[in-house]
């Protein structure tokens, strides 16, 4: 097959996407309402309590991240759970395409999306907040928003596992799962406030190295990374091996009949 | 020898609940389908007809037996089979808010068409199917009848050289299902598509198939030409006669080559006159001799049926 015929087999996802996207009122929620509540939210919240500068902009790295965080990973998921909700998985499967093919092209499409929200945020946060994203120059941004992405490839990867192994009741993964990363990445706080025990599970989620690096721009400090790489990268793969054995899986007992009828 | 678009061998398929109770689907289905021949699978509901079809299309994986689709193997050679295969299935359903034209699109990239080949592959399809005058409709806004056009148009996007049609025309208008059979004869006859088709319709079966099997219970429990299928059964040919007079209706039923006799009293121009339904043999003789037996009366009307694949799956589903 062709280079032009292997990318589109990608961009199908894409396209889904973005034709589902494009035509559901609810992506302007997803894009502009909610993570603008978000992030005044929080911004407020700075004011009231009068923190310095850089707690701002800790505070405001973490709101950010969150949100694209979100933004993204529904990407990935939808590219099984449109699928799922209208009943059209038998198609998607019969067709000769692998999972990276599902994985990175709706991928590229949240990574799209979450640019956009991230251009937005961080242009607000700007003009109301004094928050200069591009404080280090532009590579400690684009770093950060590389691992942001990797971090939602990665939950979407796990939601799509979820839906293949469980079928319609792992719809609820896709909602649930960014709430844990907020809870135990230090979206909000630095991991060392958790307990002993929940600062082991933050130090193997790759986004608490990256929030760590991009928040020492604006409060030196150390971080790890080289750590933060290696673990997103480290998943990603397991993702993309576990996710071919959870459609092997599906294929086998049925799931994928079933999730069609 | 005739090349095979599927050669199964003891195919055996059970679904496992959470709990670990495994109900059994399909029990060594072994088949031998020809790639000229339009083949269809029958069954009552439950038989495993919609579970052999997704197998043999790769959706899902046997747990036992062989199985080659168009000379591939298919475990080995799943990716290369999907490129040449494709499906459309009862109550299709695509993503909802997609348009006839976006679902083409979307699938054709799905299957690395792109550039002008995926414009025009697309167009042809919607010239084909007569979509164009829907190509801007919402899927979620079509009807029944053009959501199953859409499913063919869809499944000939990669032009498959072998297509699983599973329950085809499952609630469409006589009108609709006449032309997808059209389509479907066209398919195959002019483009050379082999075709394997699962229906619940007889009728449907009797005019596209050259050969059909009987699923019952996961188990192939017929497999011929609809003819052969009725020669075989011996189901014997229903005689319709109404007539005025007596017959003795005793000595009828003694006959030899008469299987059963029903009878309904009727009135005709006032008189009291009978119809007996008479199931006889295929033995030319047996007429003769039923005839005979009516000498003392006047016939009325006489009608002959042959017995069709409605009395065939009737049957083999007991």
């Amino acid at each position: 097959m062709s280079w032009q015929g292997e990318l589109n087999k990608y961009l199908a996802s894409a396209y889904k996407n973005w034709v589902i996207s494009k035509r559901n009122v609810f992506t302007l929620f997803e894009l502009f309402f909610w993570p603008l509540v978000n992030l005044l939210s929080i911004g407020l919240l700075t004011r009231f309590l009068m923190v310095d500068e850089s707690m701002v902009s800790f505070l405001l790295v973490g709101s950010i991240a969150l949100t694209i965080l979100q933004v993204a990973q529904m990407d990935v998921a939808y590219v099984l759970l449109f699928d799922m909700w209208s009943k059209s998985i038998k198609h998607t499967f019969i067709a000769p395409i692998r999972s990276r093919h599902l994985i990175f092209g709706s991928l590229f499409f949240g990574i799209m999306r979450g640019s956009v929200v991230f251009a937005i945020l961080a242009s607000i946060s700007f003009y109301l907040f004094d928050f200069r994203f591009q404080a280090g120059g532009l590579i400690p941004p684009l770093i950060f928003l590389a691992g942001v992405f990797s971090m939602a490839a990665i939950i979407g990867i796990t939601v799509c596992i979820s839906i293949l192994t469980f079928g319609q009741k792992a719809d609820v993964a896709a909602w649930s799962l960014s709430g844990l990363i907020l809870l135990f990445s230090g979206i909000y706080y630095p991991v060392d406030v958790l307990p002993f025990f929940l600062q082991v599970l933050a130090r193997a989620i790759p986004l608490t190295y990256f929030l760590e690096y991009y928040r020492s721009i604006f409060i030196p400090g150390p971080h790890h990374l080289v750590v933060g790489l290696s673990l997103a990268a480290l998943y990603l793969l397991l993702g993309l091996i576990l996710f071919d054995r959870a459609t092997r899986r599906a294929r086998r007992t049925g799931i994928l009949l079933w999730l069609s009828e | 020898m005739s090349e095979k678009s599927v050669q199964a061998r003891g195919i055996c398929k059970s679904y496992k609940s959470l709990f670990g109770s495994a109900k059994t689907v399909l029990e060594g289905i072994s088949l031998d389908i020809d790639r000229e021949e339009i083949f269809g699978l029958l069954g009552p509901n439950g038989s495993g007809k919609t579970t052999l079809i997704s197998i043999f299309s790769t959706l899902i994986y046997p747990e036992k037996g062989s199985l080659s689709i168009l000379g591939l193997n298919a475990r080995r050679d799943r990716g290369e089979i999907r490129k040449i295969i494709n499906i459309s299935t009862a109550k299709p359903n695509f993503p909802w808010s997609l348009t006839v034209r976006e679902n083409l699109v979307h699938y054709g990239m799905l299957y690395g068409l792109y550039g002008l080949g995926l414009n025009r592959t697309v167009e042809d399809q919607i010239d084909a199917f007569e979509l164009g005058e829907y190509r801007d409709v919402k899927f979620e806004n079509l009807s029944t009848g053009l959501k199953q056009r859409l499913s063919l148009a869809k499944a000939m996007l990669n032009h498959p050289r072998l297509l699983f049609l599973d329950e085809p025309t499952t609630g469409l208008d006589p009108d609709m299902s006449a032309k997808t059979h059209d389509l479907i004869r066209r398919i195959h006859d002019e483009e050379g598509i082999s075709v394997i088709m699962s229906t619940h319709y007889m009728p449907e079966a009797e005019l596209l198939c050259d050969r059909i099997a009987f699923l019952r219970k996961g188990r192939v429990a017929a497999l011929d030409t609809p003819q052969n299928l009725k020669n075989h059964l011996e189901l014997g040919k229903s005689v319709k006669i109404t007539y005025r007079g007596l017959a003795n209706l005793d000595a009828l039923r003694a006959l030899e080559g008469v299987l059963a006799v029903r009878g309904n009293p009727g009135i005709v121009d006032g008189q009291i006159d009978r119809q007996l339904d008479i199931l006889m043999d295929g033995n030319e003789d047996s007429l003769d001799r039923i005839l005979k037996s009516f000498q003392d009366a006047k016939i009325l009307d006489i009608n002959i049926e042959e017995p069709d694949l409605e009395d065939v799956f009737l049957e083999l589903a007991r």
